[in-house]
């Protein structure tokens, strides 16, 4: 009997760390960066901007990029599929392409360059880390600093408790 | 047969003074306020899917016999600890409250079978140990928290980290989770949001607790409850039995919290928990439950008023004296002092059973002492 329970109780931490280990995965957010911008030399060649690009993810429109803009979107699990609606040049019809990324699990924010990915190109060509940039900021006030008991500054007492002036007098 | 009570109208006032001053309280606060039917019954759905499970963790130490457990705090502790990680691994959504659920669970249970034991070693003083526990407890996440992470605990993200190096800052932003779960399959009707993932979790809880009082612990739990010592007696291992309901409770009330601050949408780290306990058992208290009797119905009466009366009273002050925080400082008031009436009337209710109960042994050993002289 002992050794049963023992069987299904670790059946059940098996079970609770394999939910566990699934939500690490699906639930992994990821900030996309789309740019629609030239790459003027990739080995040798330029790869130009589109004119425009509507991009959609599940079903929603997400960004609308015109020459060297940059859109955002937010994506869970490990890969990205969005829906691109391209317009090459002024005056050409609009064409509709889906493309799917996979995306790697220990990067938050990933820059994706729209006009490489679509010509073909390597993954180093269009796709980059997005590294926020570190501002220098002001401490913030922490808990148990300072006057612990709330009689910071002057306790009220500053100043002339009242007694301006000539009192009166 | 079970014979029918007749109905004794100064005991019913007795039972339920607090949920009657309530209805009368929001009765007159309502109209005062001049808030909308819709946005009134909005705010309140809203409400009751977040603040319900973190009430429904007191009910199993009352069953126990623990009282008011103020040691739920810890386990608002171990959910806070969980979404720092959870933000920190970029875990988002409901995947990332699922997660930060199985997380909570061996903080919760550690600290949980800490205050147990403490509170084994202090029985007949539950509550006021387990309110200081809080204050114990504090200390020591303040000291995880503000010094240990990020320095000692891995902490990747700059955006959670203190300006300094380590620690984690005084507000944590969980945008990517926030009302995850109140938005999936939500309902809106008539301009009531109702979140029915929320309500069919708080359901599951609900049923959870009238399977548990029916097992053969829930049963343990309602005998220790009644008499510790005829418990004992009848082969129920008592310490045993009080720690395994201190640490249920402290586990789901880490996941009420993960549920109550998902919905809010971020945390001031170091004090989201230190009011938490006290507004749940003053909402619990003010539904008709008392130190030692609480029901389902107590916590969704008690929510349902505790908090029309959050809702209204700034505005119903408004209309009463012109300023916003008397109804503010009124509901503070009101929340304590409802405990602070809870407790006393606890002790007048044992002292009077404890007079009655001698009274019943003093007549009993006069009547034997006749029968022997009779005799």
């Amino acid at each position: 009997m002992k050794g049963k329970t023992l069987v299904i109780r670790l059946a059940v931490l098996a079970a609770v760390i394999a939910v566990a280990a699934v939500m690490m995965v699906i639930g992994r957010g990821h900030t996309i960066y789309l740019d629609n911008k030239t790459i003027e030399d990739y080995q040798g060649q330029e790869y130009k901007s589109f004119e425009r690009v509507v991009v959609t993810v599940d079903g929603e429109e997400a960004a609308k990029l015109n020459k060297r803009e940059r859109g955002m979107a937010t994506c869970m699990g490990q890969s990205f599929t969005m829906t691109l609606e391209i317009t090459e040049k002024k005056g050409d019809e609009p064409r509709t392409e889906v493309v799917t990324v996979d995306l790697p699990y220990s990067v938050d924010g990933i820059v994706i360059n729209l006009p490489a990915l679509l010509a073909g190109l390597p993954e180093d060509a269009w796709y980059s880390e997005f590294v926020p940039q570190v501002q220098e900021e002001d401490e913030e006030p922490l808990p148990g600093e300072g006057d612990a008991f709330g009689l910071e500054g002057d306790m009220g007492l500053e100043g002339d408790m009242g007694l301006e002036g000539d009192l009166g007098v | 047969m079970k014979l029918k009570k007749n109905f004794d109208g100064l005991d019913f006032l007795q039972n339920n003074l607090v949920p009657l001053m309530f209805i009368i309280i929001c009765a007159v606060c309502i109209p005062l306020s001049g808030f909308s039917a819709s946005y009134l019954i909005n705010e309140i759905v809203t409400r009751m899917g977040r603040n319900i499970f973190l009430i429904l963790s007191l009910l199993i130490p009352i069953m126990a016999g623990m009282g008011l457990n103020f040691g739920m705090t810890l386990g608002a502790m171990a959910g806070q600890v969980a979404l720092i990680f959870v933000t920190d691994w970029q875990i988002w959504g409901i995947p990332g409250v699922v997660l930060a659920m199985i997380l909570s669970v061996p903080v919760s249970v550690l600290l949980g079978l800490l205050c147990g034991k403490l509170m084994n070693m202090a029985k007949g003083r539950e509550m006021i140990l387990g309110y200081m526990m809080n204050y114990f407890v504090t200390g020591l996440y303040q000291l995880v928290v503000l010094y240990f992470m990020a320095s000692i605990i891995p902490i990747r993200h700059a955006s959670i980290r203190l300006p300094r190096g380590f620690g984690i800052r005084t507000t944590v932003n969980l945008a990517n989770m926030r009302q995850c779960l109140d938005n999936e399959f939500a309902i809106l009707y008539k301009g009531v949001k109702i979140p029915v993932l929320n309500f069919i979790i708080i359901g599951v809880m609900c049923l959870i607790i009238i399977w548990f009082r029916r097992t053969k612990l829930g049963q343990d739990m309602r005998a220790v409850g009644q008499d510790m010592e005829v418990a004992q007696a009848a082969g129920i291992n008592v310490d045993r039995t009080r720690i395994i309901s201190i640490i249920i409770s402290t586990v789901f009330a880490g996941f009420g919290q993960i549920i109550y601050l998902q919905n809010i949408g971020n945390f001031p780290t170091y004090t989201a928990h230190s009011q938490i306990g006290m507004f749940c058992i003053a909402a619990l208290l003010v539904g008709g439950a008392s130190v030692e009797k609480a029901s389902i119905g107590n916590v969704f009466l008690g929510v349902i008023l505790f908090h029309t009366m959050f809702i209204v009273a700034p505005r119903a002050g408004v209309a009463i004296t012109g300023d916003a925080m008397i109804g503010e400082y009124f509901r503070v008031f009101v929340s304590y002092g409802v405990i602070t009436l809870a407790l006393v009337m606890y002790e007048i209710k044992k002292r009077r059973a404890r007079s009655q109960g001698g009274e019943l042994l003093a007549q009993a050993q006069r009547a034997r002492r006749e029968g022997g002289a009779q005799s």
